[in-house]
């Protein structure tokens, strides 16, 4: 299940974060977010390994820690977008059709004319339709 | 995105936005309305580049990002292509439209004013519509991680041609 | 770069060398003893040589000569696998201590980002870590799957002072005493054996020592056998520049001095002892021991034919026992002899040849599935290619193969696994592959905090320095081994890497990791005492909005008690609870401008100046700048910075808010304020300066004579709040100078929840100074709360008694004005504007004690005619001067009268300025203003509307027709009476009051109308009439309600309706001097019930309703009336009958008209109805002011068709005029003029002889060409309907 997805603005400056868990783990997803900013930055900054998918806007898997995986996503506007999940295969096909959504929830939202640039993004709408496009994601990966 | 809108609608609401900065707020202060028209522009260009470039990988380059002003950005908002795109590769763009649509239904008669004077007026009432467009190219550029200044030649109409200085 | 350079190639040259074994007697330690070392301590400095120069030959005969070497003694107590329990209580020791000396820069500010960049990274890493990792490989020692640890040589050491020496040796060296590793047969029993006698010159000469030396010589062979003497100095004082020993004693006390008895002989023989002991035994024989082993190995194992049958062997012995670490190797074991092999040659640098024999190696324990063994050969394998700088991918292939096997095999493993893991962090290094280093770092750090945090920490600094820095990796890092060293309670490594934490998340929006790091430091600094320090961090979190609700509780919770714990009263400097809303900073004081109530405070300064400008005096600088007026009003110039005067307060309003969720309790809210007082007038300036000066050290350490500022110089209010949970509050917050000087208002200050204050400080955040109006900007904010505190000034209270906020229209109250003076001085030359006189007039003294509205009856109660003495028609006063005489005392109160006249319904903000000097002239300001603001909001009462239509029966007489419609919801008023205000016209009532309506009251949202008649007042001749411009108005009332005030009337050429009325004439915009064709009326009337809506003032009041500028000559200037006989008796039967007529023409316009008469046969009455119609029309537009409602209009319309429509029916019979059909006549101004008519009639019947024409144009002066535009200078009328009715007579 995907546990946490983050929007991280082109200054580094996180805009949203939401976990889907229970637990009270706000502070270990806030830094495992934190650290995944250096892989996008390493990834992005010297593309020799990413090799041939150099400028692609899905950056795949970033790191795996003990027990989540973390995606990432880089937006022609230095936006990061971040996945943090628990499944321990989850097919690439699954993480590029969740961040296709959430790009497009993310546009939606930057579009709300209550929206300041650069500032956190508190719009209740964008909450609900990531929860939905969340839940999406589990049931894609299940069938 | 395909999203579509009014053309006329488009059209009559920028003529209406220029008209009451140049005419109404700033009334015979013209830098100033034209600063506005430019910000407003730059917002819009902002929004638009984020949606615009869902779905596409990152521009590795600046003229990459340029392109794609010129080719899908331009055609998502003015049904059409940039005609020509000129660069000195020390981060000055030229981008030729030869019939910019926002200036193609506009006509000033110069006669109505007396010579020299008259053709300046006119050119400057013109130019006072091409912040708007200067201000989306910033816009969008800039939310690409590219500051720049831009600037709009209509010396030959209707061909208007923009030129994008790079902040290096 | 040469690996042997690189600080892997420098821990191997020093870890991985040949092992002496040392075996002694208890005197020989005795002897070193007394220099306060051990035997192996006192040799150890001499071990390591830097250029020992000895020519080696390789296996393959290569001669090379070794330069740097070194030999490691040890004890052959200590030639053992260390205890680990031990081993990690000498680590642990190494931390605390380590951490113990970190805790001065604790207290340190925190490190910046990019200094940590730019520092390299010894400076960067802690130095204990180099010591930490040496001792952590330390423990790894003498294992028995690796040879390098096993000893070269055993030195045997007896004193001369021992008996029977050369036995001594041989017991030396008898089994039970030597290590495990040669009894247990891991190692080759028979080793190079060195006999050393040590003798103590303290005891003697060293002939004995000699003696026995030589014995040796015979019975151990020359060249094995030592003499060494020490302790040559007498009385072992010697001191030692630079302690050799230092390094090697961990637990020397700096006190005790070591090698006190050694002077710099001892120090040679020592050296030669060493020097040769590794060039003449050790380096020889290991060579020769590679060059033995070599051939035993490529005897058995060389070649393809060993190979081979190596490798069928070992499938043969396929079913060993032990799975786990494979078969017991045995020294004689030709694996075991390989590993010597190839760790000899390591330690002789011929990699070459060790890399091979490793290479044998680790394919037979591979085989053999002896993974220990086998990853100790790669390991060694990669340090070789390391050694080598050849194939880096093969080395760290190789290094990872080790650490990955070593893992797999047991506890022990582990350890290797790190020991391995260090070296391969090493050589990761030296390759700047940081970030793999960092990775390698992780993987070791075990499950022991201790440990992990060390590993966990090096890992951060490994992210910091790779290129480019993972910064946040490293904070991340820094953070986990922070948590690790909390775990094993080293707090204070705890706090040095969370600190360190803070550089890389300084400055960004992670505001969760940044509480957590804040809130962690600062408890663990209370847990360590320093509370300052933790109060320091514990602000940070405490404005933390984004947290929940009960996570916002907790952390105010530990702050309050670590703030308690401080035990002071905590003072901060910007403390972040509450917020302060700097922008909304607002400061009010009056210099000689005063303020009668908060809302005069809040009005646009540019507003009152306008107002000003005719009051105040030097009006040119008025316009300019407040400042140049003071300064020409003041004894002294002050430029930039305002006044306020010794005893008033200082309003300031600041807003705060509650970022959290919970209430926060404030209390003494209060202004930090500073006055120096004035030395002298002439360095004011400079004393201000320092002021400033002050104010900037003041507020940055916040000194305590802002919290007990001292009350002498100034007072300060001091408010108490609680502000609810995301709450804001505007504070007002007040300071009183009590001394002359330069008051600075530097900051807020409170007191949060009793126990913290918390300081702001003003300049540091934008000001906006209501006060200053435009030019706020011109000043700089510290400037706009600097104050000129100058000396005590009266100062004027003032408020208007009792006026109403509500009102209905036309209501006229009578008002006080009452001023209050405080001060003991007096005050004198009030002035007085109000902004609107329409609603708010002036009375005079007299008003005062006058009952109203009694006063305003007539005296006489009669309906007859009073004049308007001329001179009351000047224009209202827009600066009322209050009288000469008029001096407000000391402590007095002074009352005067006014008069409110609700004019027009709608909001009204009434602006009142008093101007007032003060007496005595020495005073620092000649003169103040009081302001006063009131809002009134007016509802429309009664809708009053007049029509005037001129009369057709008779001349200069006209019908005024009256429209009253209630336009309000509750109240019923009376019409009392209603006066008409003009030259020379008079109202009267149609028919007598009762007749038509008993009472003219009008319930809420009645309409009446009536009928009343204007007229000429006959009493003033023409001449005086016509000729004089200004003519006196007169007034005529009548009285329209026989109820009500006793029949009696109200005058209203009294003031103050005289003098609204004036107001509203003007209001109009007509000049005073109206002409002649124009009528006022004034309507008075009053509410019936007395029952009122709240708010709305129920004091007996009179209403009154000015309509003004009524125009009489509507129609037209000329008016006619046709005089005759109205019934005849005539015989048709003998003739037809003649009908003489007689039409008297007037011409009310003051200039000559022409008229023509032309007398049309044939009837037009349709016609002349539409026109007359017409004219009406016109006439209504000319007459009327206020819009009144559509049905009335349809009214009057109906009412004016009446007149024709009955008669027009059976007006068709013929008629003739006779005579001249068309009459001329010239009319000179304002007179009568009579034209003869005359018709024929034929038949008897009713004739309406309204069938002519008048046509008239006026002859204008050319003087007065524009006189009058208003009416029409030519017109046509269409006769009057005059019915002539002929009777046949009999």
């Amino acid at each position: 299940m995907i546990v946490c997805v983050a929007v991280v603005g082109h200054q580094n400056n996180p805009l949203y974060i939401q976990s889907f868990t229970e637990a009270d783990d706000a502070l270990k997803l806030h830094h495992i977010v934190h650290c995944s900013l250096d892989v996008i930055d390493e990834r992005v900054n010297n593309p020799k390994k990413s090799g041939p998918l150099l400028n692609e806007t899905f950056l795949g898997l970033l790191y795996p820690t003990e027990n989540y995986k973390v995606y990432g996503y880089l937006t022609n506007t230095k936006v990061k977008f971040i996945l943090v999940t628990t499944d321990l295969d989850v097919k690439d096909a699954d993480v590029r059709n969740f961040f296709r959504r959430f790009h497009a929830a993310y546009g939606d939202a930057v579009s709300n004319p209550f929206h300041v640039p650069g500032k956190k993004i508190t719009s209740r709408t964008f909450a609900e339709s990531v929860s939905t496009i969340v839940k999406a994601f589990g049931l894609s990966s299940a069938g | 995105m395909g999203r579509e809108v009014s053309e006329s609608c488009i059209d009559s609401l920028v003529t209406e936005m220029v008209f009451s900065f140049c005419n109404r707020f700033y009334a015979d202060k013209s830098d100033l309305a034209a600063r506005r028209i430019e910000a407003i522009g730059y917002q819009v260009g902002h929004q638009l580049s984020e949606r615009y470039t869902m779905e596409r990988p990152r521009f590795s380059d600046h003229l990459e990002a340029i392109k794609f002003i010129c080719k899908d950005f331009w055609s998502e908002v003015f049904k059409k292509q940039i005609d020509n795109l000129k660069t000195n590769h020390r981060g000055t763009f030229v981008l030729q439209d030869n019939r910019f649509r926002w200036l193609s239904r506009m006509s000033v008669e110069p006669s109505l004013e007396t010579g020299q004077e008259g053709e300046n007026k006119a050119t400057e009432a013109m130019s006072m519509h091409l912040y708007f467009p200067c201000g989306i190219i910033r816009g969008a550029l800039s939310n690409l991680g590219i500051p720049c200044a831009v600037s709009a030649d209509i010396s030959n109409l209707p061909a208007c041609s923009f030129v994008i200085r790079i902040k290096a | 770069m040469d690996p042997a350079r690189t600080p892997l190639g420098r821990m191997l040259l020093d870890e991985i060398t040949p092992v002496v074994m040392v075996l002694r007697t208890p005197l020989v330690e005795e002897a070193c003893g007394k220099n306060g070392l051990s035997f192996v301590e006192m040799l150890s400095p001499f071990c390591s040589f830097s250029n020992i120069d000895v020519p080696v030959r390789t296996a393959s005969d290569q001669p090379y000569r070794l330069q740097k070497f070194k030999l490691r003694l040890f004890y052959s107590s200590d030639i053992r696998q260390p205890d680990v329990q031990v081993a990690n209580e000498r680590l642990k020791d190494v931390i605390t201590q380590a951490g113990e000396k970190d805790l001065s820069n604790l207290s340190s500010e925190l490190p910046q980002v990019d200094e940590l960049l730019s520092s390299s990274e010894s400076d960067i890493m802690p130095s204990w870590f180099q010591f930490f990792n040496k001792e952590l490989i330390r423990t790894m020692s003498f294992s028995d799957h690796e040879a390098f640890d096993h000893p070269v040589a055993c030195l045997l050491v007896v004193s001369s002072k021992d008996e029977q020496p050369i036995n001594r040796f041989v017991d030396l060296f008898n089994s039970d005493q030597l290590p495990s590793l040669l009894n247990d047969g891991a190692m080759d029993p028979k080793i190079l054996k060195l006999y050393l006698i040590v003798h103590d010159n303290q005891d003697g000469a060293p002939e004995k020592a000699k003696k026995f030396h030589n014995e040796m010589r015979s019975t151990f062979g020359s060249n094995s056998s030592q003499l060494l003497c020490i302790n040559s100095s007498q009385g072992g004082l010697v001191e030692h520049l630079q302690n050799p020993w230092a390094p090697f004693k961990t637990d020397a006390s700096p006190t005790q001095r070591l090698g006190g008895f050694l002077n710099i002989d001892d120090f040679n023989e020592i050296k030669k002892l060493t020097q040769d002991l590794a060039s003449k035994h050790v380096i020889p024989y290991m060579e020769e021991k590679v060059r033995v082993l070599n051939q035993q190995v490529s005897a058995t194992r060389k070649g393809f034919k060993n190979q081979i049958k190596n490798l069928w062997w070992r499938k043969g012995k396929e079913d060993t026992p032990d799975a786990s670490n494979g078969p017991v190797y045995t020294f004689s074991s030709i694996e075991s002899q390989i590993r010597v092999l190839g760790d000899y040659a390591f330690m002789l640098r011929d990699y070459e040849l060790a890399l091979s024999n490793y290479r044998l190696i680790s394919t037979d324990y591979k085989l053999d599935k002896a993974w220990k063994r086998y990853a100790g050969v790669q390991e060694m394998m990669g340090l070789t290619f390391f050694m080598l700088d050849q194939s880096r991918k093969e080395a760290e292939y190789c290094m990872e193969n080790a650490f990955n096997t070593y893992l797999k095999t047991g506890p022990t493993g582990q350890q290797n696994a790190t020991r391995s893991g260090l070296w391969w962090v090493e050589m990761l290094k030296t390759r700047d592959q940081f970030k793999e280093a960092a990775g390698v770092y992780f993987r070791i750090s075990g499950e022991e905090p201790l440990h992990s945090a060390v590993m966990l920490e090096q890992a951060s600094y490994c992210y910091l320095l790779s290129k480019p820095p993972m910064l946040r990796k490293f904070g991340f890092h820094l953070i986990l081994s922070g948590n690790q060293y909390k775990k094993s309670d080293q707090i204070k490594h705890a706090i040095r890497t969370y600190r360190r934490s803070i550089s890389v998340l300084k400055g960004t929006t992670w505001s969760y990791i940044q509480d957590h790091v804040h809130f962690h430091i600062g408890q663990w600094y209370s847990f360590l005492g320093l509370y300052d320090s933790a109060v320091s961090h514990l602000l940070e979190v405490l404005s933390c909005g984004h947290q929940s609700k009960t996570t916002q509780e907790f952390f105010l919770k530990i702050f309050l008690q670590t703030v308690q714990k401080t035990g002071k009263a905590c003072q901060v400097m910007r403390l972040p609870l509450p917020v302060i809303n700097s922008s909304s900073l607002k400061v009010v004081f009056e210099d000689h401008r005063t303020y009668a109530s908060p809302a005069a405070t809040g009005v646009r300064e540019s507003l009152w100046q306008s107002l000003e400008e005719e009051i105040v005096p030097s009006l040119p600088a008025a316009r300019a700048n407040w400042l140049e007026v003071q300064s020409n009003f003041t004894s002294k110039p002050n430029k930039n910075s305002n006044m306020c005067i010794v005893g008033e307060a200082i309003k300031v309003a600041i807003e705060f808010q509650n970022p959290l969720q919970i209430s926060i309790p404030l209390s003494d809210v209060s202004l930090m304020c500073e006055l120096c007082a004035r030395s002298d007038d002439a360095d004011s300036e400079a004393n201000s300066l320092t002021a400033e000066l002050q104010n900037d050290e003041a507020t940055m350490l916040t000194t305590d004579r802002f919290l007990n500022s001292d009350m002498s110089s100034f007072a300060l209010s001091n408010v108490e709040l609680t502000l609810e949970g995301g709450g804001r509050k505007m504070v007002q917050l007040t300071v009183t100078p009590r001394v002359e000087g330069t008051l600075k208002i530097v900051g807020v200050k409170w007191k949060f929840s009793s126990s913290v204050v918390g300081f702001h400080n003003f300049v540091t955040g934008s000001v906006k100074k209501i006060q200053k109006g435009g030019k706020k900007n011109k000043q700089s904010p510290a400037d706009s709360l600097k104050f000129d505190v100058v000396k005590t000034v009266p100062r004027l209270e003032g408020f208007i008694q009792s006026l109403p906020e509500k009102v209905y229209a036309g209501e006229l109250q009578q008002l006080t004005l009452e001023l209050n003076n405080k001060s003991h001085l007096s005050v004198k030359n009030l002035k007085m504007k109000i902004s609107h006189p329409r609603y708010l007039n002036i009375g005079n003294q007299r008003n005062l004690n006058m009952d109203y509205p009694a006063c305003l009856e007539k005296k006489t109660n009669s309906a007859e005619k009073t004049i308007l003495e001329p001179h009351t028609i000047n224009a209202p006063r827009n600066v009322f001067l209050f009288p000469e005489d008029t001096v407000v005392q000391g402590d007095t109160s002074f009352l005067w009268p006014l008069w409110l006249h609700a004019a027009a319904p709608g909001k009204v903000s009434l602006y009142i300025i008093l101007y007032y000097e003060i007496e005595n002239p020495e005073s620092f300001m000649k003169y103040r203003t009081l302001r006063m603001l009131y809002n009134l909001e007016i509802f429309p009462s009664l809708d009053v509307s007049f029509q005037i239509s001129a009369c057709p029966s008779t001349l200069e007489e006209f019908l005024v027709r009256m429209d009253i419609a209630n336009k309000t919801s509750t109240r019923n008023f009376q019409i009392h009476q209603l006066s008409s205000i003009g030259y020379q016209w008079e109202i009267s009532l149609l028919q007598p009051t009762d007749s038509i309506y008993a009472s003219p009251t009008l319930m809420s949202g009645q309409a009446f109308s009536c009928y009343l008649i204007l007229k000429k007042s006959k009493r003033l001749d023409r001449a005086e009439a016509n000729g004089s411009p200004v003519c006196s108005l007169t007034v005529s009332d009548i009285q329209l309600s026989t109820e009500g005030a006793g029949g009696k009337m109200y005058d209203s050429s009294l003031s103050p309706v005289k003098d609204f009325h004036n107001v509203e004439r003007l209001q109009h915009g007509k000049s005073l001097e109206g002409d002649s064709n124009m009528v006022d009326f004034v309507l008075i009337y009053w509410p019936l019930d007395s029952e009122t809506d709240p708010g709305v003032s129920d004091r007996p009041s009179l209403f009154s309703h000015h309509e003004c500028h009524c125009s009489v000559a509507s129609t037209s200037p000329i008016s006619w009336v046709v005089e005759g006989p109205r019934l005849i008796h005539h015989d048709f039967s003998t003739s037809f009958c003649e009908v003489t007529l007689k039409m008297a023409l007037y011409n009310s316009a003051d200039a000559a008209a022409s008229v023509r008469i032309n007398t049309l046969d044939l009837s037009r009455n349709g016609d002349a109805q539409s026109r007359d119609e017409s004219t009406l029309a016109s006439g209504k537009q000319a007459g009327w002011y206020n819009v009144s409602l559509d049905s009335e209009i349809k009214v009057t319309s109906d009412v004016s068709g009446i007149q024709m429509k009955p008669l027009s029916s059976d007006s068709a019979s013929p008629f003739v005029w006779t005579g001249s059909s068309s009459t001329k006549v010239r009319l000179p101004p304002l007179s009568t003029l009579g034209i003869p008519l005359q018709i024929c009639v034929f038949s008897p019947g009713t004739y309406d002889l309204s069938n002519y024409i008048l046509q008239w144009s006026l002859v204008l002066p050319d003087d007065q060409g524009n006189h009058g535009e208003t009416r029409p200078s030519s017109g046509t009328c269409q006769g009057y309907s005059y019915f002539l009715t002929v009777l046949q007579s009999t």
